[in-house]
């Protein structure tokens, strides 16, 4: 189905294509409920407030189709610390054969949705109904996902890695699910990456759900392949004197948004660090949603963005402090480095108060490299561009810095080093 | 808060008086059958009739913004009164003696120093009563270094070249709705003209009062300050009280050319309706400055603490290379009122600076956001822009937002932006106490340095009036 538009370029029907795909049979209601909003709501109009920046037009001209099974090799994505901690899922669906869980603890339940039945009353649950019509989408078509329980007071000392991986011939579209959940005072370290060849569209969905006292330290990598459409959303609702910590790290896709909301109860905590390299003509958007719900919880969040070529990174992120939520500590930043000429950055941090008894403050900064600073490190020896890359590196590396597995840090703190041409300087790490 | 605080008397309205004189009004309504009955009353030319028609004709077109975070009852624009005149006795005073003493009393009561005092206060005033320019006074001496200060409708007919060259330059007739509203029905207003290189020896001021019940202002200001020119322009507002809400929809355009530098300040307290939300002033302002000119300097200061719902962004665009924007302002809101209000900064022209210094106070039930954007150009080359967005929340059931839009398109560019929400600390209170200082004074003193930023870019006798209005609007509220 594709209509002709003015500029005389086709315009496919993304959901009337995806969704007459026959639907899955499991959590019947979620998919009814998410098909049901989709009917009446659509994709985002292109003029819409949330939208504003984010043109989804060339995601329109491509006739996304559902996605097969394939096989891929993943012994280059493997991190020695996580062996036997591994799920992997190809094109949505769970990938047995690469992944390997023989060193996950006992009691830690870390299993694909499709043979994981206790978590079916758990998805969807989180967070508001919908933020996204991709979110909804997700829901309606989903094959499979990740599901992950730690139970009460297990503090989980290896990190769980998660590989969804999409491989495309023609166009496909495919759609990550997970689903974790920290029963009271669990502690678990997550790392979950994004890799793909091809051109697709990939819209996980992301739930969490953190008991009491519980911890989530949540490593995020995106490195889709650069013709891909990346729209993921994740939620988490934090509970009482729980804490939720992610770090997203974009690196691929032509067109990637990232919709996190996290909600927080008494005393949580809860931190959203975000570094994005942009190149050549991508677009990364991050929209973002803090939401203290109840008193005393504090929230950190540092947003960077690298921009180069003609690549653009938009970011929106909304504080909101309910009326009830006093001795709220909130803090945001959105620090941009513009690279080259036509590069282009469209921040919005928003702060939205109800109540009077609290410490809130963000701040946003746009600009290119300090001059004062290129001097200086050329008064020092090093030539123009070694300096230039030696402070683009430094700008993007101390969001690196507390990534916690030790191999995935220096994988990343050397793909930061090609991404600013930092290499020539040496080891940086 | 200690419970010494906790007493809440509300500040009556000071200004809540009806002067009692015969207005020469039209019918509610709006139609082109109104719009001409306006622009014939006035004798207005061809070209100014078609302006307002065409506006109203897109006017038409529009639906009313709800982006805005202000929650109010549509007005009903077909109850509104589009004209309303007091009924001169002679076409214009020669003196003030002939002015209608009611009305004299009117201005007395609000402290406008429209007779012989006013060349003590060293000030000229363009006194806008409902819609027509009633007397304007030190025109001469103006006129001496050829500055033009007059009524709106005046200079239409007297200087009908400069009013068809500059109006709609900035603020153009389908720029939003409430501003094509404006195109269309606006009544008076006032136009400034400073000649190349002439430095006004004077602030000029108008003060703004709405007084026929059920009669919206439509005003117009425009100002035009030539190369090298300077001017400082004062406008203060009251209003008086009533049940029924009022619409105030007006625009005010600002020219800077080469050099030229324009300071244009507001002291805004009209009826915010009563405690319970009851009345007060809609305020639905467009006022957009142009630095037309290479170096060119426009400046607003606001002091925000009236009107039932306020939805004003005072904009700056920076056409010309190397000019300058500034946005200082003070939002206070209580009881119920709403304000949505902040800034755009517009780089265009190379080595454009803009600096945003915003400070919202927050009471009782109301909500304050501001809102703002600072956007530059691809051939704004060296752009450089600081924002501070403060916000005080005073009293647990209000609310304070945010809403700054950074869009940047130049390397070169420098754009800084900073946050933060506070209240009144409990310690801070105690300190001023326990050194003997009531509480009601020590608030007030908290205030005024959070807003002093702001206060130092007044006219000092603007600076002492905000001081005072602050502390008088917030009386009684801490607690």
């Amino acid at each position: 189905m594709s209509t002709a538009t003015a500029s005389g370029l086709a315009q496919h029907d993304l959901l009337g294509t995806l969704l007459a795909t026959p639907r899955p049979p499991e959590w019947a209601d979620l998919r009814a409920a998410a098909e049901a909003r989709l009917a009446g709501q659509g994709l985002p109009a292109a003029h819409s407030e949330d939208w504003k920046y984010t043109d989804l037009k060339a995601l329109q001209q491509i006739a996304f189709g559902p996605a097969p099974q394939a096989k891929v090799d993943v012994s280059a994505l493997l991190l020695p610390e996580m062996v036997g901690t591994r799920q992997v899922f190809v094109n949505g669906h769970h990938a047995p054969h690469t992944s390997c869980t023989s060193a996950v603890p006992a009691g830690v339940r870390f299993l694909p949705l499709s043979t994981a039945s206790e978590a079916c009353h758990a998805l969807g649950t989180v967070g508001p109904d919908s933020a996204s019509p991709f979110e909804d989408l997700n829901s309606a078509r989903f094959q499979d996902g990740a599901v992950i329980l730690v139970p009460k007071n297990l503090k989980v000392a290896l990190p769980l890695h998660l590989l969804f991986i999409t491989k495309a011939e023609g166009p496909v579209a495919v759609f990550p699910r997970l689903m974790v959940v920290l029963e009271r005072g669990a502690e678990l370290e997550l790392v979950e990456e994004h890799h793909g060849e091809g051109t697709y569209l990939t819209a996980p969905v992301v739930e969490v759900r953190i008991a009491e006292g519980a911890i989530l330290r949540h490593e995020r990598v995106q490195r889709d392949d650069a013709a891909a459409f990346h729209l993921g959303t994740l939620k988490a609702e934090v509970a009482k004197g729980g804490q939720y910590h992610s770090r997203t790290l974009s690196f691929g896709a032509r067109l990637s948004r990232q919709q996190p909301w996290v909600r927080l109860a008494e005393g949580a905590e809860a931190s959203l660090d975000g570094l994005a390299l942009l190149e050549g003509s991508q677009v990364a958007d991050t929209h973002s949603f803090m939401f203290h719900a109840e008193p005393h919880g504090t929230s950190h969040q540092l947003h960077k963005c690298i921009v180069d070529g003609q690549a653009r990174a938009i970011f929106n992120g909304q504080v909101l402090v309910a009326p009830r939520a006093q001795g709220t500590d909130a803090k945001q930043q959105s620090r941009n480095l513009l690279l080259s000429e036509s590069a282009r950055v469209d921040t919005k941090p928003q702060l939205e108060i109800y109540a009077d008894d609290v410490k809130c403050s963000h701040g946003a900064t746009v600009g290119a490299l300090d001059p004062e600073e290129l001097f200086y490190l050329q008064s020092r020896g090093l030539n123009a561009d070694d300096a230039r890359n030696l402070l683009t590196y430094g700008f993007a590396a101390d969001v690196l810095t507390h990534v916690p597995v030790a191999s995935l840090r220096r994988a990343l703190r050397q793909l930061v080093m090609a991404r600013t041409q930092a290499v020539s300087l040496g080891d940086l790490s | 808060m200690s419970s010494t605080l906790n007493v809440v008397t509300s500040q009556e309205y000071k200004y809540g008086f009806v002067t009692d004189i015969e207005a020469d009004s039209v019918a509610p309504g709006l139609s082109e059958d109104v719009i001409r009955f306006i622009s014939a009353k006035k004798g207005e030319p061809d070209w100014l009739l078609e302006f307002r028609l065409k506006a109203y004709r897109h006017w038409l077109t529009m639906t009313e913004p709800e982006w805005a975070k202000v929650d109010y009852p549509r007005p009903d624009f077909q109850k509104i009164v589009y004209y309303s005149a007091p009924r001169a006795k002679a076409p214009k005073y020669a003196s003030m003696d002939e002015v209608d003493p009611e009305l004299k009393r009117t201005f007395e009561k609000l402290g406008v120093p429209i007779n012989e005092q006013a060349a003590l206060a060293g000030v000229a005033v363009d006194v806008v009563f409902d819609s027509v320019s009633v007397t304007t006074t030190y025109k001469e001496k103006l006129a001496g270094v050829g500055i033009i200060f007059c009524s709106f409708s005046e200079a239409v007919k007297e200087h009908p070249e400069l009013i068809k060259k500059y109006l709609g330059s900035v603020v153009p007739a389908a720029d939003n709705f409430y501003a094509a509203l404006n195109s269309a029905v606006f009544t008076d207003g006032s136009f400034v003209f400073i000649p190349k290189g002439v430095a006004c020896p004077m602030d000029l001021s108008t003060y703004f009062r709405i007084n026929n019940k059920e009669s919206g202002q439509f005003e117009r200001t425009l100002i035009v300050a030539e190369e090298g020119a300077s001017v400082s322009y004062l406008e203060g507002c009251t209003a008086p009280q009533f049940d029924t809400n009022q619409l105030h929809a007006a625009v005010v355009e600002l020219v800077a050319l080469d050099n030229a530098s324009i300071k244009y300040s507001t002291v805004q307290n009209w009826y915010a309706g009563d405690k319970n939300g009851v009345g007060g002033i809609f305020n639905f302002v467009t006022k957009r400055g142009l630095c037309k000119g290479k170096a060119s300097h426009i400046s607003w200061t606001q002091v925000e603490t009236g009107s039932a719902i306020t939805w004003k962004y005072p904009s700056c665009i920076l056409l010309g290379d190397d000019s300058v924007g500034e946005f200082y302002s003070v939002a206070l809101t209580n009881h119920k009122q709403q304000a949505d209000t902040g800034t755009k900064m517009v780089h265009i022209g190379r080595n454009t600076k803009s600096t945003i210094i915003s400070k919202g106070i927050s009471a009782g039930d109301s909500s304050n956001s501001y809102r703002g954007l600072v956007k530059v150009q691809p051939k704004a080359e060296g752009a450089r822009n600081f924002s501070q967005c403060d916000s005080m929340l005073i009293g647990q059931t209000s609310s304070a937002s945010t809403f700054p839009y950074i869009e940047v398109q130049n390397r070169s560019a420098k754009v800084e932006h900073e946050a933060t929400t506070s209240k009144i600390g409990e310690e801070q209170l105690f300190y001023f106490q326990q050194r003997g200082i009531p509480a009601e004074e020590a608030i007030s003193m908290i205030i005024n340095g959070f807003c002093k930023d702001v206060f130092r870019e007044l006219p000092m006798e603007f600076a002492v009036e905000a001081t005072k209005l602050l502390s008088l609007k917030l009386e009684g509220s801490v607690g």
